[in-house]
């Protein structure tokens, strides 16, 4: 109750604080802005308070609200309670609700110090404001009995909840949603500041202030992704940490939007040029946020992907499109207002400028965003052209991205060696020799070694070319300003993890094995023996596989397990991390000795004079053996016996009569096998006998092969891995290190620019 | 004309030809029995698992064999390279991406599985979960 009315209450002193602002803009009254702070300092707490609520509803069990009782139960330890809070659509909303508020919050006091706050203010507001219309139409306030009005009792309160997926429940649901949604909230700021900027005619100075924002919203982004990536590696068996999956993409989109925009606004500081270019590009980090959750929360993409996207229902779905058309609308009719009068700067750089190459490099990410977005939006494009939704291979994106990673990888090497507006051309080229040299050799090498595809060997040269000039620029700045060396640092990062993508998923080798119990087996050089499983909880088994190479002994435990709340087989793989490679080994099954029996088991039905085959065995149904005098000892209830009489041929061997028979007595029934050959063993598994109409008789009969069974008993239970080793993986997560470690010194050194340009300019 | 604009103009028609035709390279289409048959390309053939006929996991082959039936009621062979996937004993309908083979069956890389969603709650639920 009291959940759903704060959201309200939100909703309205939201609304009044961004047409305060708007007032504030045309009047420049003191007392309004006053009212317009304090409305949304006032929508903050509203929204802190129903978060609270909600957590204190999902930590008390208060299954009553439709929600808490869709994914939580009782069962759950408090840190998976607390994110069950995020683990369906209207919490997550809530919880991006709740992050940008809190953003706001220090937006607020961060743009009045720069004198924004009446510009940037209505438009984050805005943003504020559509996400609590998205939690007003789907509450994770209703009552059960408001979901389904008329079939569930009001007042009923369930019992227990239906729990969360299995699949979540891993400590990285506790974090990653979190960093991921802090990262979608932060991608608000450089929207207000570009609105900001148009309404204010500002058009040079705002990326200054918005600068450390965009930065922040990428280093949270990419945490996100990669966390996600490292999740779908470690977790949930995906074999790889990137599978270009729709979840995927669509976070990666907005973060190279995000870092296209850092590179273009460092070309506007030094130029004053790119103006419309900068506006644009701050606006689709977080326009592509929107795109990104339409297609993910809108079910839009149907069942084209692994993922289940849930169907919100028409509100939610037209409320998202209505939420990209404002968004856009805004913004397109902002630039087409101030296009005439926008500055035309004047391009002073040349071709041998870092202007050009930083130009290039980001029209380079934006050319990737595309690709990816037209990709994932498939379904929606061949719905449109074709009339069916299908979805894109993986492929698609491997060689697109591919071309233009190696350009990606050259530009950062070149745009560092370059001056700003003009280099000397000599000095340039002389500065290329030692990274070129270092590059070429580094390729060759590993041509020599291993990579014998040209266009790997290009990305190879490309990515070595980045690391040795970012080296060799990066040695420099660290030896004067270490704060300067950002971007020299989250360069080596990418470059480093350009080699670990190539080395882990290019180069990886894979096979499948069986391992009978406690039998060594050899794969891939690894000595692999299945010792057994343990049960680690109610239904969670894992199953402890030895890893022996070089006399050095490891363990790994992957789990299987029949998940009843997905009602499948889930599998989780475990990962051996020896420095220079990871050993991956992920279940496929277990051909559990147990089952033996039931799997060397073949049935047939057949009718009167019906033939089936089994291995050379040809087995024929002649009739019941079913004596007229035993009718009249049935209906008394005394001992009966039935019959099926078979005739067993095979090739070379004189056919033989077999007469598996069923014995009944008081209601009871006890089966009579007969054995063939002393292997096979004949049942009668059910049978439908017709007295008055011979032919119409039916049996079922199982065939038992003997051999068989106790091969398997014999061998033990087996259990079946894909063994996979990915070498120098370990690059990729050292690379995504040295790249969030180069933006977050680059947010530093922003942050204080930021600080003193604003002093200086008092 | 600036040089600048003409060969920017170039680049990106260069990219959006490239685009396209991985575009449409990539682009698997959704057909039936009769239409993986007839093209040479990969496909997703959709249809439902056939519980009537042999399926099962070949330890040493490291492949899934079951029998998929179309909605026109043909039915075919399908080889999946690996386990079958998570859930498949429950799905209403698979879609097989991959192609045919000449030895006449369907030679699948990956087998996506629709299932009666989880999400889509029931009032029933509700009520039994007191």
């Amino acid at each position: 109750m009291i959940g759903a009315l704060l959201v309200k209450i939100a909703f309205v002193t939201c609304l009044i604080s961004i047409l305060a602002y708007i007032q504030h803009l045309r009047k420049g009254e003191e007392n309004v802005l006053k009212i317009a702070r304090w409305f949304y300092h006032s929508t903050v707490i509203t929204i802190l308070l129903f978060s609270a609520t909600l957590l204190y509803l999902i930590l008390t069990h208060q299954f009553q609200y439709t929600y808490i009782w869709s994914y939580s139960s009782r069962e759950l330890p408090t840190p998976l309670l607390i994110s069950t809070f995020y683990a369906g659509q209207e919490g997550s909303f809530t919880l991006w609700l709740l992050y940008t508020s809190i953003i706001g919050v220090f937006l607020l006091r961060y743009s009045s110090r720069k004198g924004y706050e009446s510009e940037v203010m209505p438009a984050f507001g805005l943003i504020v404001q559509m996400l609590l219309l998205l939690i007003v139409v789907k509450s994770p306030f209703t009552f059960v009995w408001e979901t389904w009005p008329g079939e569930v009792q009001a007042g009923f309160v369930p019992a227990n909840g239906r729990g969360l997926n299995p699949l979540l429940q891993n400590y990285w649901m506790v974090i990653h949603p979190q960093v991921l949604f802090a990262g979608f909230s932060a991608m608000g700021v450089p929207y207000a500041y570009a609105i900001a900027a148009l309404i204010k005619r500002d058009y040079k100075n705002w990326i200054r202030p918005a600068t450390p924002w965009i930065v922040f919203g990428a280093l949270m982004l990419g945490i996100g992704i990669i966390m996600g990536g490292y999740w779908a590696y470690e977790t949930l068996g995906w074999g790889g940490y990137w599978a270009w999956d729709p979840v995927e993409n669509s976070s990666l989109v907005p973060w190279l939007f995000s870092v296209a925009s850092i590179h273009t606004i460092l070309s506007q500081r030094k130029s004053g040029a790119f103006i419309r270019t900068n506006l644009v590009l701050g606006m689709l980090c977080f326009l592509t946020v929107l795109y990104s959750t339409f297609l993910t929360r809108s079910g839009v993409l149907g069942d084209t992907s692994v993922h289940s996207f849930v169907d919100p229902g028409m509100w939610v779905y037209w409320l998202m499109i209505g939420m990209l058309v404002l968004f856009s609308s805004i913004g397109l009719v902002l630039l087409m207002l101030r296009m005439k009068e926008m500055p035309k700067v004047p391009v002073l750089h040349d071709y041998y400028s870092r202007e050009f190459a930083l130009f290039l490099g980001s029209a380079t990410l934006v050319v990737i965003a595309v690709f990816i977005t037209v990709g994932t939006s498939s379904p929606i494009i061949t719905e449109i052209l074709q009339g069916k939704k299908s979805a894109v291979e993986i492929g698609f994106y491997s060689k697109t991205v591919l071309p233009l990673g190696i350009l990606i990888g050259i530009l950062t090497g070149i745009a560092q060696l370059l001056w700003w507006t003009k280099s000397d051309k000599r000095e340039f080229f002389s500065s290329l020799l030692l990274p070129t040299v270092l590059s070429l050799a580094t390729t060759a090498l590993l041509v020599s070694l291993k990579v014998h595809d040209l266009r790997l060997a290009l990305f190879i040269f490309g990515s070595s070319f980045a690391l040795f000039s970012n080296i060799q620029v990066g040695s420099r700045i660290v030896k004067g300003n270490p704060k300067y060396a950002g971007g020299a640092i989250a360069h080596v990062g990418l470059a480093v993890m350009f080699f670990g993508f190539v080395s882990s998923s290019e180069y990886d080798s894979k096979q499948t094995v069986s391992l009978t119990q406690n039998e060594p087996v050899e794969a891939l050089g690894y000595t692999l023996t299945y010792k057994g499983y343990k049960s680690l909880d109610e239904e969670k088994y894992a199953f402890q596989v030895k890893v022996e190479k070089d006399g050095k002994e490891y363990h790994a435990a992957p789990i299987m397990y029949y998940s009843k709340f997905n009602e499948g087989l889930m599998r989780n793989p475990d990962v051996i991390n020896l420095k220079t490679k990871d050993f991956y080994v992920a279940p496929l099954s277990l051909e559990s000795a147990s089952d033996a029996e039931k799997k060397a088991t073949a049935t047939f039905h057949m009718k009167k004079g019906d033939t089936a085959t089994m291995g050379s065995m040809e087995i024929t149904f002649n009739e019941f053996d079913f004596p007229v005098m035993e009718k009249a000892a049935m209906l008394e209830g005394r001992k009966v016996t039935i019959g099926a009489k078979l005739t067993v041929k095979e090739y070379g061997k004189k056919p033989e009569e077999l007469k598996p028979s069923k014995v009944m007595e008081n209601g009871a029934a006890t089966d009579q096998p007969v054995r063939y050959q002393d292997r096979y063993e004949f049942t009668i598994a059910s049978m439908q006998p017709d007295r008055d109409n011979k032919d119409n008789s039916k049996v079922e009969i199982a065939v038992k092969d003997l051999m068989a069974v106790n091969e398997q008993k014999a061998k033990g239970d087996v259990l079946v891995v894909e063994a996979s080793v990915k070498p120098f993986i370990n690059l990729v997560w050292s690379g995504v290190i040295i790249l969030f470690l180069g933006l977050g010194v680059t947010i530093v050194r922003r942050a204080q620019e930021a600080r003193l340009k604003h002093e200086s300019a008092d | 004309m600036n040089p600048k604009i003409v060969v920017s103009a170039i680049i990106v028609i260069a990219f959006v030809i490239f685009g396209s035709y991985s575009f449409m390279d990539s682009n698997l289409e959704y057909t039936d029995i009769a239409g993986a048959l007839k093209s040479h390309k990969k496909v997703q053939l959709k249809g439902e698992w056939n519980k009537d006929k042999a399926s099962g996991f070949s330890q040493e082959k490291a492949q899934f064999t079951f029998y998929l039936r179309d909605e026109k009621g043909e039915e075919c062979k399908v080889i999946l390279e690996g386990a079958a996937p998570n859930n498949f004993e429950l799905a209403t309908s698979v879609v097989a991406k991959g192609r045919f083979t000449d030895e006449g069956y369907f030679h699948a890389t990956e087998v996506l599985t629709k299932c009666p969603s989880k999400y889509e709650a029931k009032s029933e639920e509700v009520n039994k979960s007191s």
